[in-house]
This record gives C-alpha cells, sequence and structure tokens, in this order.
C-alpha cells in the first residue's frame, strides 16, 4: 500500500481512497457487463442451445463467445440514436440517467473485504467508513429511489406499453420493499447494530442465513422484485406490453437501462452475501487474511449472481395480481412474523 | 456544501411551483426532497436523512406519480380559474409559516452561545430508537393510533361495499 503510494506520491489514504472509488465503480460495472455474457451463454446452456459464438476477436479467436460484449458495445455507440416525436423530450433523455446513477450508487456501503491494517493505519474494504450513521439504511435508501428511472422512462416515451410497465415496475418495487426492510430490521436486532461491518463481525460464528431463514427467504424473493428480474419482470413483459419501459429505447440509451439492470443484480447479490452469508467471513477459517477474505466474497458475489441468472431461465412468470397476492399476503406476515419470533427471542434472553 | 443543497432545495421547490407539467412537477418535488436530505446530512444526521429519501422520495412521491400517470396518461391539466381568496389566503399562510421559522431560528441557543468546537458525533439509530420509545413514547403512540385510523377511513371511503 505504501509502497504503490510513494509511486504515485500520494498519502497512503488519499491513494486508497482514490483505488476504492475506482474499485467501487470499475467493479461491478465490469461484473455487469460480463453478466450479459453470462446471461446468454447460460440461457442457452439452459435451454440446450449454442448462444451467441460468431463475434470472433481480430476474426481469430471465439473465445466462447466473448467478444461478442465489444461487438454489442460498438453496436450500442454507433447506432443511431433516435426519440420518438411525441416523446417529452428532456425527461427521455435523463430517464437512463436516473437509473443508472442510483444502481452504481448501491454498492458504496458494502464491505468486500476484512480492514488492511498497514503502517499503524487501518484501511476498510468499503467505500463509506464504518461508523458513518448511514449503515445498511443506505443501500434501502438508494434502492427505494431507482424506480424513478423506470418511471421517467415509462411515462417520458409517450406509449401505451411502456406507461403499462412503468406503473407495474411502481407498484411492485412500492410493495415489495416494505416486506424486506422489514426483513433486514430482524438481522438489525439480531446484530444489535446496523452497520455492515458490525453485521460482518457478528456472523464469525454462525451465518445470519441460519437462525434467520425466513428473513432471508423474504428478503432474496424481495431481491427478484426490487430488480425487476424474472420471475417478476412486469416492467418488461415482453410477451404482453412489447418491451415494457423500454419500448422506444434504442441504441446507447437502452444500453444504460440494461446496465443498470445487471447493475442492480451485482448490489443485490453483495447485499444478500452481507446480510446473510457472512460477507467476507470464510467459513472454518478463524481470522482469514485479506486476500483470501477478498477471494471469498467475490465468489459468493459471484455465485449468486448466478442464482439470480439460472432462476431468470427456470421460473415462468407471475401473473401481476399473483404478484401482488404474493407481496402483500405471503411475504408481508412472514417478514412480519419473523420480527417478532426474533424481537421475542432478544426479549426471552434478556 | 449547506449552499449547493440549500440551492437545489429552493430550485426544486420552485419549479415544483411553477411547473404546468404534473409529472416534471412531481420530479422535482423529489429534488427537493433530496436536497432537504443533503441538509439532514450536513447537520450530522444521516439516519434523518436516509429516512427522509426512503420515506418521501421512495415510497411517498412514487406513489403520487403512480396516481398522476394512471389518471392523465399525458394531457396537461386544465388550470381551474384562481379565487383570490385562494391567492390572499395562501400569501397569509406563506408569512405566518416564514415568520414562525425566522422567529424559532432567532429563539435557539446556538445565535446567543458560542459556536461548539468540533463536529458533533453524528446521530445513530440508538438516539433515534431511545428518542422515540423513551422520551416521546405516548407521542410515538398516539400518531400510531392516527395514522391507522386514517388507514381505515381511506378503505371506506374507497370500497363503499365492504
Amino acid at each position: 500500500m505504501e509502497f504503490l503510494a510513494r509511486l504515485l506520491h500520494l498519502q497512503p489514504q488519499t491513494f486508497w481512497m482514490i483505488a476504492k472509488v475506482i474499485i467501487v465503480f470499475a467493479g461491478p460495472l465490469t461484473l455487469a457487463a460480463i453478466l450479459t455474457w453470462v446471461e446468454r451463454r447460460g440461457s442457452a446452456m439452459i435451454q440446450d442451445r449454442i448462444g451467441p459464438n460468431r463475434a470472433l476477436l481480430f476474426g481469430r479467436w471465439r473465445l466462447l463467445g466473448l467478444p461478442q460484449l465489444a461487438a454489442d458495445g460498438i453496436k450500442f455507440f454507433l447506432k443511431e440514436d433516435l426519440v420518438t416525436t411525441d416523446a417529452n423530450k428532456l425527461l427521455f433523455w435523463l430517464a437512463p440517467f436516473m437509473a443508472f446513477v442510483p444502481a452504481m450508487m448501491g454498492f458504496a456501503v458494502i464491505p468486500f473485504g476484512r480492514a488492511l491494517v498497514s503502517g499503524g493505519q487501518t484501511y476498510h474494504m468499503s467505500l463509506l467508513e464504518p461508523g458513518n450513521g448511514m449503515g445498511m439504511l443506505y443501500p434501502l435508501a438508494i434502492g427505494s429511489v431507482a424506480v424513478y428511472g423506470i418511471l421517467t422512462a415509462a411515462w417520458s416515451s409517450n406509449n401505451k406499453w411502456s406507461i403499462l410497465g412503468g406503473m407495474r415496475a411502481s407498484a411492485q418495487m412500492v410493495s415489495y420493499e416494505l416486506a424486506m426492510s422489514l426483513a433486514v430490521v430482524a438481522i438489525f436486532l439480531r446484530t444489535g447494530g446496523y452497520d455492515p461491518h458490525e453485521i460482518i463481525n457478528h456472523q464469525a460464528v454462525i451465518w445470519n442465513v441460519v437462525p434467520q431463514f425466513f428473513g432471508f427467504l423474504v428478503f432474496f424473493v424481495c431481491m427478484f422484485a426490487e430488480t425487476n428480474r424474472l420471475p417478476f419482470d412486469f416492467a418488461e413483459g415482453e410477451s404482453e406490453i412489447v418491451a415494457g419501459f423500454h419500448t422506444e429505447y434504442g441504441s446507447m440509451k437502452f444500453a444504460l437501462l440494461q446496465l443498470s439492470e445487471y447493475v442492480h443484480i451485482v448490489t443485490a447479490a453483495a447485499l444478500i452475501v452481507t446480510l446473510y452469508f457472512g460477507g467476507w467471513q470464510v467459513p472454518f477459517v478463524a481470522a482469514p487474511s485479506v486476500s483470501l477474505s477478498i477471494a471469498a466474497f467475490v465468489l459468493k458475489l459471484v455465485f449468486f449472481c448466478w442464482v439470480f441468472i439460472w432462476i431468470r431461465w427456470t421460473v415462468p412468470r407471475f401473473r401481476f395480481d399473483q404478484l401482488m397476492f404474493m407481496g402483500w399476503k405471503v411475504m408481508l406476515p412472514l417478514s412480519l412474523g419473523n420480527l417478532m419470533v426474533q424481537a421475542f427471542l432478544m426479549y426471552r434472553r434478556g | 456544501m449547506f449552499l449547493i443543497f440549500a440551492l437545489i432545495t429552493l430550485l426544486g421547490g420552485l419549479s415544483l411551483a411553477f411547473q404546468k407539467n404534473l409529472v416534471v412537477a412531481g420530479l422535482c418535488m423529489v429534488l427537493t426532497f433530496f436536497g432537504v436530505a443533503g441538509l439532514f446530512l450536513l447537520l450530522a444526521n444521516p439516519v434523518a436523512a436516509a429516512l427522509q429519501v426512503i420515506v418521501y422520495s421512495g415510497a411517498i412521491v412514487v406513489l403520487l406519480l403512480f396516481v398522476i400517470m394512471l389518471l392523465s396518461a399525458h394531457e396537461e391539466e386544465e388550470a381551474l380559474k384562481a379565487h383570490p381568496i385562494q391567492r390572499w389566503g395562501s400569501v397569509v399562510a406563506a408569512l405566518a409559516l416564514a415568520g414562525g421559522a425566522v422567529k424559532v431560528v432567532l429563539a435557539s441557543g446556538i445565535l446567543r452561545s458560542p459556536r461548539p468546537v468540533g463536529v458533533p458525533p453524528p446521530m445513530n439509530l440508538d438516539a433515534l430508537g431511545n428518542a422515540l420509545f423513551n422520551n416521546h413514547l405516548a407521542a410515538f403512540e398516539i400518531v400510531g393510533l392516527l395514522l391507522l385510523a386514517t388507514m381505515v377511513g381511506a378503505v371506506v371511503l374507497v370500497k363503499r361495499d365492504l
């Protein structure tokens, strides 16, 4: 750390701050880009197809279809940027950014490794230092703002399918937010704190997924609703409303909307790992080294990203009334009950 | 920093009042709430900032925009004829509010005593919970009861044939 900082003529703290910003922005973005490839190859694998394999790097290397990423990027940048005549121009332009910025902000609070102590200085592996007072409220706040991108994109397109998609998305995200927050509150109760670092340290002995299994179930399902992924992708619903909120979008604007969905997947997976699967803790290793802890976190993260894709190609879409039924009459009571039981156990223990 | 957030809040509020398009006005409201959240952060109260974003920006305005989009898909609302009495009433209400705010600021002790040295510790959830459930328990319960009554009332109003 000191060596690298000296190389750039920076204070170690300043260097680490800049490095963290780069990691927190570039990491999820890179992973999201790779996920678009995993999604297509994975879906092909699940459905017994081949998947994208025509893009060749320098006309020679196939690399399992990975050059498709570069081809997509070039195509998105060079495509004509169409705006429909009756669209609200300003909001139509703003909407992809309103979707993308909150998606990128969510990861800032996640600790992605054990704190590194070097030269009498502690370097925390999360952009927001522990004890900032915001803790796990931050991702909840950012997540609740994410719906505006979809809502604005839907409304500004001036298209009936789009507005239908936007309505569905907003109703769905608001309904599932309650159950999700209550599940997180049960974790707060168990930990006795709401800072992600505290939550992870508290899981040194046993991961939260075991004592908080119902909380995990609720949170897991709600994450699908919040990221607008199948089986809850009513904002898009191709077979019903063309492509929902992004029907009118093309070129790089569409790419931004799509990328923000994948970044949401990464953030959702990171939240699941942090809250229920011990964050960077390694099972059966009492004090993992820094690199081992980062590796453990990334491994868990990638696994849950894969679970998101896996479920998309396995479970069919629900009907909208089924979704609402599940949100209000299954998830919310389950989450509330889980919270009550947890509170009662804490009370018994004193 | 204070100026930036104050400007965001003020500009959002002003454009909210003068914007003809309801959906854009709603989005301006979100901007205003964000400005207020930023001001809370500057006051070393990240919990209030987070709650502001979760409750106001995240839930209330979403529902508001939802209703706006559902009712009038795109056409702009024809402005109702403004009653003069409404205008004067609004001016009086605004003046009273402004007067009250100025009075509260002038009456606070911080203007008289010298500024406290150093940064105060940030507010956290523990302090908030203690304040709510120890110091203001009665008020908390009453507000909860009121909200419940409101909810029941709303359901009764909407569903005539229960």
